[in-house]
């Protein structure tokens, strides 16, 4: 078994609650690019991002709990379902997080 | 107008103190006194972020071999071009790789020949994997450095593939690489001791998947099976001159790592020619990128905007003709070139069946060399 060493760069956490406090794994960069069009850097390769998924990412600095970053965007859109809004970020957020983009 | 490249991988040098049998270097190695100077390392690097490129990969070689690898890395970061070593560690010690994280570099991916010292080192050609070992614990005490642990996986190592993962996974690493070689330069010459059997590579494959369920969220694990035994082609490199420029150590160009054993194809310079130039102008990066240059079955599948009628080097190195279909496609007419070498490798009186060559065999395998 690997020795508690492998998680230490904080990803021995993996479920997404309410207090998590998200952020940008290591190797991973948002690059602002031209006309809200993002790129996200990662160590193999470039995901593109537009609108909301860039604006989460820019919240996740973990400083701010999901719980916040939640009412942040649903206080952004506030046209938008807030259950579903929520369900969908949730999702975003723990592919990310498999992905090793972002830990919790 | 062509859209612009994502990445360029800089193979600095040919250098290299290892001398791996599956290599993918080119056989003609560059030498030394044709390596481009740091000036002209720094033009390319401007060059590659202005055409809007994202990722530097910085290679060879062992880049290491280089004495201004940090200030290249320097120059890629503060042009905002993500930057990422492939080494095989030699060469690095702990001052080296703190200058180097001053500098900027965003990760680091460190292969592995083996899991086992004396497996490893006779695949190296030396005796590199203690030291190895001792440098990825260094590595892992980076807290702001991402590691990726690169497993090159063969007929000789694969039965050991369960204990090759969990030694990848001691290390630390976010991500973990599991490469089946690719059967290029070196390791073409070394095929018939590297391929797998078929039943080696189906094993694999549940070990990997039982793997990634396991690291789940802890380590991310990339597969890269073998195309041998694929019913379709890869999409080498997202295609010829789509998405990726290599520079060699000498300063041609080229869509991928092996395109210059293909003849008749005049590769530009960096010393003469700008990169937007070459990606945008050149014939050879417009010589298979689009559609017009595929052939049939190619040019009538529903596969082609997938994998581009797979790799052009793969078509010219099996068949002799670059622009033909890839061989390991299960439609190409050629595919019987690749089945014959599956039936040798799945064959028990193949002598590399069982076994690597003994250091004093009579048909040993071939080692990378050292460029003059
Ligand atoms: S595969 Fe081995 S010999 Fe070739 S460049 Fe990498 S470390 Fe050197
Ligand atoms: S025929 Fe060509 S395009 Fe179709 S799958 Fe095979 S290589 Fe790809």
């Amino acid at each position: 078994m690997a020795s508690s060493g492998s998680f230490s760069s904080g990803a021995g956490l993996t479920t997404l609650n309410r207090s998590s406090q998200p952020r940008l794994a290591v190797g991973c960069r948002v690059r602002e690019g031209e006309d809200g069009v993002g790129a996200l850097l990662l160590p193999e390769g470039v995901l593109r991002l537009k609108g909301t998924a860039i604006d989460i990412l820019r919240l996740c600095d973990g400083r701010r709990t999901y719980a916040e970053i939640l009412a942040e965007m649903q206080g952004r859109y506030q046209s938008a379902d807030p259950k579903q809004m929520e369900q969908e970020i949730e999702s975003f957020l723990n592919r990310l997080q498999q992905r090793r983009v972002i830990d919790f | 107008m062509a859209t612009p490249p994502l990445a360029l991988i800089a193979e600095l040098t040919h250098r290299c103190p290892l001398h791996c049998v599956y290599c993918s270097n080119p056989l003609q190695l560059r030498t030394n006194s044709e390596e481009l100077p740091t000036g002209v390392w720094t033009q390319v690097l401007e060059q590659a972020a202005k055409l809007g490129m994202f990722h530097v990969h910085l290679t060879g070689g062992e880049p290491l071999a280089r004495s201004d690898l940090n200030s290249l890395v320097s120059v890629a970061h503060s042009l905002q071009l993500y930057t990422n070593l492939i080494t095989s560690g030699i060469g690095m010690n702990e001052k080296k790789l703190a200058s180097l994280l001053a500098a900027g570099l965003d990760h680091l991916q460190l292969s592995f020949q083996d899991a086992e010292e004396s497996s490893a080192d006779r695949v190296a050609g030396v005796p590199v994997h203690a030291r190895k070992v001792a440098l990825a614990n260094l590595i892992h005490e980076c807290k702001n450095l991402a590691f990726t642990v690169n497993l090159v996986v063969h007929r000789h190592n694969l039965d050991r593939l369960d204990s090759m993962i969990l030694f990848a996974e001691s290390l630390g690493p976010q991500r973990i690489e599991i490469a089946n070689v690719q059967y290029y330069g070196w390791a073409l010459k070394n095929r018939e001791w590297l391929l797998p059997t078929r039943e080696q590579v189906q094993r694999s494959v549940v070990i990997v998947e039982r793997a990634q369920e396991r690291l789940k969220g802890q380590v991310k694990i990339d597969f890269v099976t073998p195309d041998y035994y694929a019913s379709f082609p890869k999409p080498c490199m997202g295609g010829w001159g789509r998405q990726l420029m290599l520079v060699d150590p000498s300063g041609m160009v080229l869509p991928c790592h092996a395109a210059a054993v293909i003849p008749g194809i005049d590769f530009e310079n960096v010393r003469e020619k700008p990169l937007s130039w070459i990606w945008e102008e050149s014939a050879s990066f417009r010589r298979f990128r689009g559609e017009d240059w595929m052939p049939e079955p190619c040019r009538s599948c529903d596969r082609r905007a997938l994998d581009f009628g797979g790799c052009r080097c793969q078509a010219f190195l099996i068949t002799g003709d670059a622009a033909a279909t890839d061989p390991v496609c299960s439609l190409a007419p050629t595919r019987k070139l690749i089945d014959e070498r599956l039936a040798r490798a799945n064959s028990v009186t193949n002598p590399g069946y069982r076994s690597a060559p003994a250091p004093e065999s009579a048909d040993p395998w071939t080692y990378r060399s050292q460029p003059a």
